[in-house]
This record gives structure tokens, C-alpha cells and sequence, in this order.
């Protein structure tokens, strides 16, 4: 298994009171496999995004990524997987303003301590998958929402991650557009990629071949869908 | 390597942040530069003022012993000094006598007299009373004319010897030998002039080029030689160790004044030595005060930085956020604050160090000679890096403690 949930819980103390976000909640993840992650806000989707993207620890249970148990590492064990084996794309594209476009894809080379020539084949190549070789030397500010979400995916590529895990990818896009990123995710899917989309949007989920429903902190169903999409 | 990289990335940024925020990093180390400049003032004046003084002792003379009623840096109790009976002028023939021939002995002293030149006159210039042994105790030689001779002191003639800055204040361009001029209320003609000595002025020392120098013989029957007190300059023989020497001179001196085996010598013998010592702890006092300020304008500079650093860090939490979600270690957002707060204060290090080549370059012409030199350059860089990391060091650690998730939300 790729990943492996087991009696996830997590509870936050706000004004020493536990809110217990995620109660008690088993899954597991195989290579290739496309996952969507959905339930309406409050449900707990958010934190088990954090925890399967190693943003964030279990305060109960075990969650085993590609092998090594996640919740015992400390914070820079943590930002060495999110290196290795995560690539994020978040719902407000998350770019660094300043930097063009290849510098952003490149980033997560630099802290992964790559040496500069490997790091422009990388990051050449992966910019090249999602269409935006012309754009290499553009800033975020200069791009459409679409080629920003591109941008965002050719850096959580770079790194030849275990998961892609896209956290409402097509929020902040225009149907068309978001349309279009699907496709990219379809397309990488294809080519072999761990894909968890965490969504609320059912059209957005329906690319995923399986489907996780939250509510109130436990899981309410897990389905394998028919080939849709 | 990974380490070597993630710098590389650290530097671009601080790099970038400094390009983005011009102003603000000038204004922010307006302490740093005050710090810097005062740091390399001092040490340039304080580098300046040991020159001069080592370059006007130096005519002193290293092997030379100077017997005196009082020793010259007196520490405590002058009262004890005071009633010593004054040297005369007839000890130091005893001396040169009881010494041999080898060694040289020059009585010496001194007295405030106007010299005047037909219508030029210096009020209050040094008059020194000396003989031809003058030449071998001190490195001074006339640059023109002749110096005083052994007749000249025998026969209480009436000549003098003028320095450099007298001669130019008294004749400008007329050539002075053989004119005569008054010393007091004597008339002296003029037989040489000396070579330029530089200035020991600066730390109210005698300026050597604005003495003038008459037979000791004259200065007594002109000035009175009861009550004087000289000081004889003796100089080792050659092959006789000073220290060796200084224990001969003593003893003599001991013979001299008729002193009991049980009494204290009452005389002093001086060094260039004991000086030099003087000098230097003033100049540590100096050093001290200065680094002092230095100290306190850095730190109310740190306390800027670290403030300006606090704003950098709030600012750009989101981008921490970024940076820590796609697998930035603590290490490297330590690494990057830290060194956006190294180079603001190099860079008020760089602003500082050549504003200090101005202040040097001013404190050169009217004060004393001094000019910047590289080892105090680097020391400013170093010190301006370090009050960098220094005050950095706080809101950079806050930065790479941020939780991950709370950054990657700030907006």
C-alpha cells in the first residue's frame, strides 16, 4: 500500500476544549489510484488533508506513508517527506509572487539539495508537461488563473512525488478553466501518478475513480465509482 | 550539498527582499552606520594619534637614559618629590667624569622666553638651554647651518639653534643665518637650523620644531642658574646594555648627591620606556570610551533591525507557509532571515565604512595624520554581519518555528 490510515483522530484544543476534528478514521491508498476526499465543510476533510499531506500529525492512530510511520516524525522529518513525496496544489495556487514561474517549479529541488544543472532538466521538463515552456520566464502576476494552477502542478511534479494531492483545485477557476485542469490531472493519472482531490464540488469528483465521503469526523462511505470522467 | 544550495536560495532571497525594500533597509541601518562610523573613527584616530606620538618619541632615542629631580609621569604623592634638591649644572660634569669618556652626558633645561625677529615675535617659545652633546643623545641634526659646539657652550656665546616651524614663522623666506634675534631681552645670533621633527603637540608634548636651542652656559648667566634643576640625557657607551648602564648612572648619581646606602635615591631616572607606557594606557582609556559609544549606537541599531526584521517576517508568513509546505526545513528559513538581517546591517556596514573615509580624511587634514586602513575595514564588516545574525537571530527563529498550515493561511 502506497498509504495506509489507521484510526486517525485528531483533536484540536481551542480554549482547553477538544474539538475532535477527525474521530477515529481507516483508509488505504494504493499505487495509481485516483481519490477524491469530499463532505461539507466541518466534516473534517481539511485536517486529513493536512495529516496525507504530512502538513500536520495524528493525535491518535497511525498513518503510514510509502512505508515510514508519519505520525512519530518531528517537523523537519515531516518537511523532508512533503519534499520527497507530496506534491501540493492548493485552491489559491500558492506561488511565490516574486519569482517567475521557473524558479517556483524549481523550488522544491533547491530544498531538496539538487544540483543546479539536474534542477533545470527537472523543472524545464515538468513546466513542458503542463504547456507553459513559453512562460518559463513570466511571473505568477503575468499568468491567467489556469496557467497559475499549471504552474502550481509542474511544481508539485518536479519532485516525482509518491501522491499528488490536490486540495480544491478547480475553487478558484472559471468552469471552462477548471475543466481544462482536470484534464491535466486525468492526463497524469494515465501516466501512472497517485492522485487524492480533496473537493466539495461533485463534477470535480467525478474524474476520481473513488470516492471518500466525510462527515462529522468519520468516514460515511467509500466508493469505487464506475469509469466516469 | 543540500546545505550549499538552500544558502544559494537564502542569499537570492535575502538579496530580493533587500532590492524590494530599498528605503526601508537605508533608514533601518541609520544606527548601524552611526555605529560603524564611530567604530572606525575611533580606531582610525586612536591608529593616527600612537603614530604621531611613536614618530615625535622616536627623536628621544631608545638607549637613552634621562636623569631628572622627578620622575616624568608622576603616579601619587608629589609632595614626596618636592623637596628633592635640584640637579646642578656642575652634577653633570661629575657624572660625565665619574662615567669616562665613552658616555655622553647633556645637561639640559628649558624656560618660556618671546623671540623676536625685527618686527616678528613669538610670545612664549621654548628656550633650551643644551651643549654639542645634544647631537648624541638625540637623532636631531641641522638641516642647514651647524648645531651648537663645545666653544660655543665654553665660551657662553651668544648663538642659537631655531627649529623649522620658528624659522618659517620668524624669517619666511629670508635665509636666517648669521641674523640676529632676541631671546628674552638678549640678543642671540642665528648658526643653524634644524631638521623637521615633527610634532609631539597633539597630546601637549613639546612641538620639537618650534624650539630653539642656546649653549646651556649662555642660558644660565641669561635665565639664572641658581635655582634650575636640570635633566642630563646620558647615553650608554656603545657594547653596554641599557639596562646594565642604568644601574652605573645610579650608582654615580648615588656618589653624586652623597646618599647613605640606607636613603632612597632622590632622583629619577627616566625612559623612553616609561613613556611609552603612559601613553598607552590614556590610549586604552581612549580605545575604551570609544567603544563604548561604538557599543551603544550598535545596539540601539540592532534593536532596528530586529524590529524591521519582525515586520519581514509577518509579512511574508504566507510565503513561509509556501516554503515549509513544499519541504523547506527550519534550517533554511533560519538560514534566509538571517542572512536578509546580515546583509541590511553589511550594507549599513559598507554605507558606514565610507562615510568613515570623509570623517577620516577631515580628521587628516586638521587634526592629525590618519587614513583608514584595511584590518579596521574588516573588522567593521565583521562587527556589521555580526550585529546582523545578532538581532536577526529572534525573529528569524520565530520564523522557522511557524506552524506550517497557520502560515500557508495568513494572508
Amino acid at each position: 500500500m502506497t498509504l495506509e490510515v489507521r484510526s486517525v483522530e485528531k483533536i484540536y484544543e481551542m480554549n482547553s476544549v477538544g474539538v475532535h476534528a477527525l474521530r477515529g478514521v481507516s483508509f488505504d491508498i494504493a499505487q495509481n489510484e485516483y481519490v477524491a476526499i469530499m463532505g461539507p465543510s466541518g466534516s473534517g476533510k481539511s485536517t486529513l488533508m493536512n495529516i496525507i499531506g504530512c502538513l500536520d500529525v495524528p493525535t491518535k492512530g497511525s498513518y503510514v506513508l510509502d512505508g515510514s510511520d508519519v505520525g512519530t516524525l518531528g517537523e523537519d522529518a515531516l518537511a523532508e517527506i512533503r519534499n520527497e513525496k507530496i506534491g501540493f496544489v492548493f485552491q489559491t495556487f500558492n506561488l511565490l509572487g516574486r519569482s517567475d514561474v521557473f524558479h517556483n517549479v524549481e523550488l522544491p529541488l533547491i530544498y531538496a539539495g539538487m544540483r543546479p544543472g539536474q534542477r533545470k532538466k527537472l523543472a524545464e521538463e515538468a513546466i513542458e508537461k503542463v504547456g507553459l515552456a513559453d512562460r518559463m520566464r513570466h511571473r505568477p502576476n503575468e499568468l491567467s488563473g489556469g496557467q497559475r494552477q499549471r504552474v502550481a502542478i509542474a511544481r508539485a511534479l518536479v519532485n516525482r512525488p509518491t501522491i499528488l494531492l490536490a486540495d480544491e483545485p478547480t475553487g478558484n477557476l472559471d468552469s471552462a478553466t477548471g475543466a481544462e485542469i482536470m484534464q491535466v490531472f486525468d492526463q497524469l493519472h494515465s501516466e501512472g501518478n497517485t492522485i487524492i482531490l480533496v473537493t466539495h464540488e461533485d463534477n470535480v469528483a467525478a474524474h476520481a475513480h473513488r470516492e471518500i465521503r466525510l462527515f462529522d469526523g468519520l468516514i460515511a462511505s467509500d466508493t469505487l465509482q464506475s469509469e466516469a470522467a | 550539498m543540500s546545505r550549499i544550495h538552500s544558502s544559494v536560495e537564502a542569499l537570492r532571497i535575502a538579496l530580493a527582499a533587500l532590492r524590494a525594500n530599498k528605503a526601508r533597509g537605508v533608514l533601518t541601518t541609520l544606527g548601524i552606520i552611526i555605529g560603524i562610523v564611530a567604530v572606525v573613527t575611533t580606531m582610525t584616530a586612536a591608529n593616527g594619534l600612537a603614530n604621531s606620538f611613536r614618530e615625535s618619541v622616536s627623536v628621544l632615542g631608545t638607549d637613552v637614559l634621562y636623569v631628572s629631580r622627578t620622575p616624568w609621569i608622576i603616579q601619587g604623592r608629589f609632595f614626596q618629590f618636592r623637596n628633592r634638591p635640584n640637579l646642578k649644572l656642575k652634577d653633570s660634569d661629575k657624572l660625565a667624569r665619574q662615567l669616562g669618556s665613552e658616555a655622553a652626558v647633556n645637561p639640559t633645561d628649558d624656560a618660556r622666553r618671546p623671540v623676536k625677529y625685527m618686527s616678528e615675535v613669538i610670545d612664549n617659545a621654548t628656550v633650551i638651554g643644551t651643549t654639542d652633546k645634544h647631537m648624541l643623545v638625540s637623532s636631531a641634526v641641522p638641516e642647514y647651518g651647524r648645531f651648537l659646539n663645545a666653544h660655543d657652550v665654553a665660551f657662553k656665546r651668544h648663538v642659537c639653534v631655531i627649529g623649522t616651524t620658528m624659522h618659517e614663522q620668524l624669517f619666511g623666506d629670508v635665509d636666517p643665518i648669521n641674523k640676529k634675534i632676541k631671546v628674552g631681552r638678549a640678543e642671540f645670533r642665528v648658526i643653524g637650523v634644524m631638521e623637521k621633527q615633527g610634532s609631539a603637540g597633539t597630546f601637549g608634548g613639546p612641538d620639537f620644531d618650534s624650539q630653539i636651542f642656546i649653549p646651556v652656559t649662555t642660558f644660565v648667566r641669561e635665565f639664572g642658574g641658581r635655582f634650575r634643576s636640570f635633566d642630563f640625557a646620558v647615553k650608554a657607551p656603545p657594547g653596554t646594555s641599557v639596562e646594565d648602564f642604568e644601574y652605573q648612572v645610579v650608582g654615580e648619581m648615588r656618589k653624586i648627591r652623597r646618599l647613605h646606602p640606607s636613603e632612597d635615591d632622590d632622583f629619577a631616572i627616566n625612559k623612553m620606556d616609561s613613556l611609552l607606557d603612559a601613553f598607552n594606557n590614556v590610549m586604552g582609556v581612549v580605545l575604551m570610551v570609544g567603544l563604548a559609544v561604538t557599543g551603544i549606537s550598535l545596539f540601539v541599531g540592532g534593536v532596528g533591525v530586529m524590529n524591521i526584521m519582525f515586520v519581514s517576517v509577518t509579512e511574508r508568513t504566507h510565503e513561509i507557509g509556501i516554503r515549509k509546505a513544499i519541504g523547506a526545513k527550519r534550517r533554511a528559513i533560519l538560514q534566509q532571515f538571517l542572512l536578509e538581517s546580515s546583509m541590511i546591517c553589511l550594507l549599513g556596514g559598507a554605507i558606514g565604512v565610507a562615510l568613515s573615509f570623509g570623517v577620516a580624511a577631515a580628521i587628516d587634514k586638521f587634526v592629525l595624520p590618519a587614513s583608514v586602513s584595511l584590518p579596521i575595514v574588516v573588522i567593521a564588516l565583521t562587527v556589521s554581519v555580526a550585529v546582523g545574525i545578532i538581532s536577526g537571530f529572534i525573529p528569524a527563529w520565530r520564523a522557522s518555528r511557524l506552524n506550517p498550515i497557520d502560515a500557508l493561511h495568513y494572508e
